[in-house]
Formats: structure tokens, C-alpha cells, sequence
């Protein structure tokens, strides 16, 4: 049921410029980096003796905010799809169970984040090598930087397609996402608890497992609440 | 199984308002059933929770014989809905919206020809949907109903919005369904005129109730014609015939027999002509169905 959910899913989204949007974010996260290394590239070099580590943690500066933007509009989309001519009365009147549409919903916004992901890994290796750092790549904290911003905000999709699904206005559940980033750019002052502020990996035990354990298990949380919520609903 | 869908004393609260009260809706194999009432009586709640978009406040829904809260996704298998304003899919094709929903009902490819084919929409299946015009995308969600050979078609207000040709054609396909594929229909319009030429059976609705329920004769049997009498001052001839003791209904320059058997008309005309009163004109005139349907409505309404 699930598979073929998905399959129907992919080709709604066809035309819409998702993966564009998908491309987008790390291409952006990267090309900031391409202007901060294009103009001084001298002086960011003397400030750390291990060039590689000081530039993934660059690039890692805006990684978390790419990831909340683009959530918070591939949830909503995910449910102006639907809202749009209220397909949600068609698609929920077919044999398939209301808890699986709405998973389908998560996994679709889960994938194309993870794609994001990749991309971001790749760019920055490339950008990374285009600059000449050494040759002592530290490939785990790439994967580290490319991939746990992304499992930490999990439970923010599971927030937002929540929002966006119940909420029929999406100006309001973009309004919510955008104040989020806002958040997620102060989250050094806010307390560990904040959601917004997981994907930064920031934490008093400084440990960004921490923030990654808590993000899928809140992702989960929150999938099965949301699930729940909406099977509970009737749609208008 | 006498019954496709049978509900018994289904209601829908909105808060403190009740949108739908104690339904006792019976719909049989094969028949097309038009669900008759003005905007807003409830027709559309009722069709929600036939489909389970909406769960009942009290009361309960079978289709096939078989408890909707318990048994949904078995029920929906077998069902194919179209539920107000076509809902579809603007960025994707004709064929791509279809796919769509084939993709999750598991029937041959093959099957979105032949529905397009229905519904007459195959030289635009390569079309965006967001150019159709109001016809063609109700058409096409006409289509999607169709796509898994439901034996259940529930289909409301189909022809909201068509022009004449498009209503005629619609019409035309929905009355064709039961003998062509076996489906049973359920019909929902706020137009007599629209259900009286496709319905076999009729329930009317009216301020959330069931105001009526039966064969679409029967209906017309209450549009039981009556006859008119024009003559030579009608209230006086109403005097007279004070003690034939018939229900009548005068009026400036006739006497209008609400129940008129053949004695009761000869008895009347002789009466007449005996008393010396000049009989121009004897005639039968049918009640429309509109008339019928506004005088049930209101007695809904009065409730």
C-alpha cells in the first residue's frame, strides 16, 4: 500500500519544481560559501591551522537554516497540493487508509530532504577539494555536517506537515516555518528544548548525537500524533 | 443483501447545528437514486459520510450489507465518487490524474483509456487540466469515479455548472451505467426537473430529514392531476356543490377538484348544468413536480 502511495505522490509532484527546490538549498548553502572563500580566502586560511575543519564548519552555518526553509515549504506543499482543488476529498474517498496518505506525505518531504543531503555532501567535497585544503580530508565530519542537521529536523517535518495539513491557510503554516528560522538563526541563546533549534546540533553536553537522537525520536513522536490527528478529522 | 446502502437514523451535528437528522436512507441494486433537496439540506453531509470523509454523530451507514466504521477501505474498493467541484490535479495531465489514482487501486492501464473513452476525453488526454473547461474536468471526474468499475457510483450535484449540452450528455452516460455495468447510483441535484428525468427512485431532503422516500412513480403519483372547472360565477357554483362534499379549491372564475375520479367529475358537471350554470371548460392540469417537491420541502421545513 505504501509503495504505490508513494509512486502516486512522486507524480503529483511532477512539474512542480520540487527537486528543483531540493537542488536548490544546498547549492545555495555552498554558493555562500563560494562568496565568503571568493572574497577572503587569505584570512579565512590563517584563522585555523586545519583549513578543512574551520571551512565544513562554515558551510555548516547555514546547513540548518537551508534545511528548516525548505521543510516548512515542502510540507506545505505537500498539503497545497491537495488543497488546491480539495483533492483531499477524492484522494481519502479511495480504498486507502487516511494514517498511510498522511505517511506517504512524511516520507516524500524525508526523501527529498535526504537528496538535499547528498547534494550537500557532494558540493561541499567538491568546493571543498576546488580550494585545496590538503589532502587530509575528515570525511566523517562531512558526512557528519551533511547528514545530522538532516536527521535532527525530522521532527520539524513532522511538526510542519502537521501544521500544514490541519491548517487550511498556508500563508499562517509558512508564517510559523519563517519565524522558525528566525529562532533556528538565534538558537546559540535558546535553550537546549527548543525545537528549532536541533538542527544547529548545538547543545550544553556538545554532543550533536544528542540533538540527532532526540530529532527521530520526536520525528516519530510527532508522525504518529499527526497520523492520528488527522485520521481523527473529518475532511471538509 | 436487500439494500445497497442503508442507513438508519443518521445524523450530523456541526456544533449546536444539525446538519443531518435521522436519516433512514434505503437504496436498492440497480437503481438510480436521486437525492433530491435544496442547497444546503444536507445532501452533501449525508454523501460525506456514505464515503467516510466524515464519521456519523450518531446513527449508522451499511453498504453491501456491510457496517461502514468497520469495514471502510473494503466499502470504498467497491465505490466510485464524485463529490462537488471536480477535484483534480491542475499541473498533471488528463492521463496523468488518472494514473494518479490507478496507481493506488491496482487496475490495468489499459483501464484510463477506457474511462477517458467514456466520457469522451481522449483527444485531450495529453492536455494540462488546468485549461479544461468546467464540463471537461467534471467529465474527467466522472472518469476517475469510473476507474475501478465500482458497483457503487456516488456521484453529487454531476451536472453543477454544465451547460445544456453538457447536462444532456451526462445524463445520458449516468442512465446508461446500471444496464451497462451493473452499478447502482446515487445521484444527489437541488433540480427536479434533473433527478425526475434519471432517477428510478427518489428521496427528498429537506432541512437536514428525509421528507420522502420512494419510487420515482410514486412520486409522480402524488403529482395526482386535478381537474379545473371554469364556468359561470365559480363561487356560487362552489355553494352548490358544498354538498357533494369533494375537496375543491375556488378561485376568481374556476373550481379547482383536488381528487377528481370520474364520478366525482360527472356528479360535479351535472350538478352544474342542472342548477343552470354554464360550463365552459372542463380540463386536467398535472401538478408540476416542482410544486410537489416545495409543498414537501415546506412541510420540512414546518417540522
Amino acid at each position: 500500500m505504501i509503495t504505490q502511495l508513494l509512486s502516486a505522490e512522486w507524480l503529483k509532484i511532477k512539474r512542480k519544481g520540487l527537486w528543483f527546490l531540493a537542488l536548490l538549498g544546498p547549492v545555495g548553502v555552498v554558493a555562500l560559501q563560494m562568496v565568503n572563500y571568493g572574497v577572503r580566502k587569505d584570512y579565512l586560511l590563517s584563522q585555523s591551522d586545519d583549513d578543512w575543519s574551520y571551512y565544513l564548519s562554515n558551510v555548516a552555518g547555514f546547513t540548518p537554516l537551508a534545511l528548516v526553509l525548505g521543510l516548512v515549504i515542502l510540507t506545505s506543499f505537500m498539503a497545497s497540493i491537495e488543497n488546491e482543488t480539495n483533492a483531499w476529498k477524492q484522494w481519502i474517498a479511495l480504498p486507502i487508509s487516511k494514517m498511510s496518505v498522511y505517511v506517504s506525505k512524511f516520507v516524500i518531504v524525508a526523501i527529498l530532504l535526504f537528496v538535499s543531503s547528498c547534494i550537500l555532501a557532494i558540493l561541499t567535497l567538491l568546493y571543498g577539494k576546488t580550494l585545496g585544503l590538503g589532502e587530509n580530508i575528515p570525511w566523517l565530519q562531512l558526512l557528519s555536517n551533511s547528514f545530522y542537521p538532516y536527521l535532527a529536523c525530522l521532527a520539524l517535518v513532522g511538526l510542519h506537515l502537521w501544521f500544514a495539513v490541519i491548517i487550511p491557510n498556508q500563508g499562517v503554516t509558512i508564517s510559523i516555518g519563517i519565524m522558525g528560522v528566525i529562532i533556528c538563526m538565534m538558537s546559540y541563546y535558546l535553550p537546549d528544548w527548543v525545537i528549532w533549534k536541533w538542527p544547529t546540533l548545538i547543545n550544553d553536553w556538545n554532543n550533536p548525537l544528542i540533538n540527532v537522537v532526540i530529532g527521530v525520536g520526536t520525528a516519530i513522536i510527532l508522525l504518529v500524533i499527526g497520523m492520528w490527528d488527522f485520521n481523527r478529522r473529518d475532511v471538509a | 443483501m436487500e439494500y445497497i446502502i442503508e442507513t438508519k437514523r443518521l445524523s450530523k451535528s456541526f456544533g449546536k447545528e444539525r446538519a443531518v437528522n435521522s436519516i433512514n436512507m434505503r437504496i436498492r441494486q440497480g437503481e438510480i437514486y436521486g437525492f433530491l433537496g435544496p442547497n444546503g439540506a444536507g445532501k452533501t453531509t449525508t454523501i460525506r459520510m456514505l464515503l467516510g470523509l466524515m464519521k456519523a454523530s450518531s446513527g449508522s451507514i451499511q453498504i453491501f450489507g456491510k457496517d461502514i466504521t468497520k469495514n471502510k477501505l473494503e466499502i470504498l474498493r467497491d465505490i466510485g465518487s464524485l463529490v462537488e467541484n471536480p477535484s483534480y490535479y491542475p499541473h498533471l495531465t488528463a492521463y496523468e490524474n488518472l494514473e494518479v489514482i490507478r496507481k493506488v487501486i491496482n487496475v490495468p492501464k489499459e483501464r484510463i483509456d477506457e474511462v477517458l473513452d467514456i466520457v469522451r476525453l481522449t483527444d485531450v488526454k495529453r492536455k494540462k487540466v488546468k485549461g479544461f473547461s468546467l464540463g471537461m474536468k467534471q467529465r474527467l471526474g466522472i472518469a476517475a469515479a469510473l476507474l475501478h468499475q465500482p458497483k457503487l457510483l456516488i456521484l453529487d450535484e454531476p451536472t453543477n455548472g454544465l451547460d445544456p449540452a453538457g447536462i444532456i450528455e451526462i445524463r445520458e452516460l449516468i442512465k446508461s451505467l446500471p444496464s451497462r455495468y451493473g452499478m447502482t447510483v446515487l445521484i444527489s441535484s437541488h433540480l427536479l426537473s434533473e433527478i425526475d428525468q434519471m432517477a428510478t427512485s427518489v428521496g427528498v431532503v429537506s432541512k437536514g430529514e428525509l421528507v420522502f422516500q420512494d419510487s420515482i412513480g410514486q412520486m409522480r403519483q402524488i403529482a395526482k392531476a386535478k381537474i379545473i372547472i371554469q364556468c359561470s360565477d365559480a363561487m356560487q357554483a362552489s355553494q352548490l356543490l358544498k354538498g357533494i362534499e369533494i375537496p375543491l379549491e375556488v378561485e376568481e372564475d374556476s373550481i379547482h377538484l383536488l381528487e377528481p375520479t370520474n364520478e366525482c367529475v360527472a356528479n360535479v358537471v351535472s350538478t352544474l348544468v342542472h342548477k343552470g350554470h354554464q360550463v365552459y371548460r372542463v380540463q386536467e392540469v398535472k401538478r408540476s413536480l416542482e410544486e410537489i417537491f416545495l409543498q414537501m420541502t415546506e412541510k420540512g421545513q414546518r417540522r
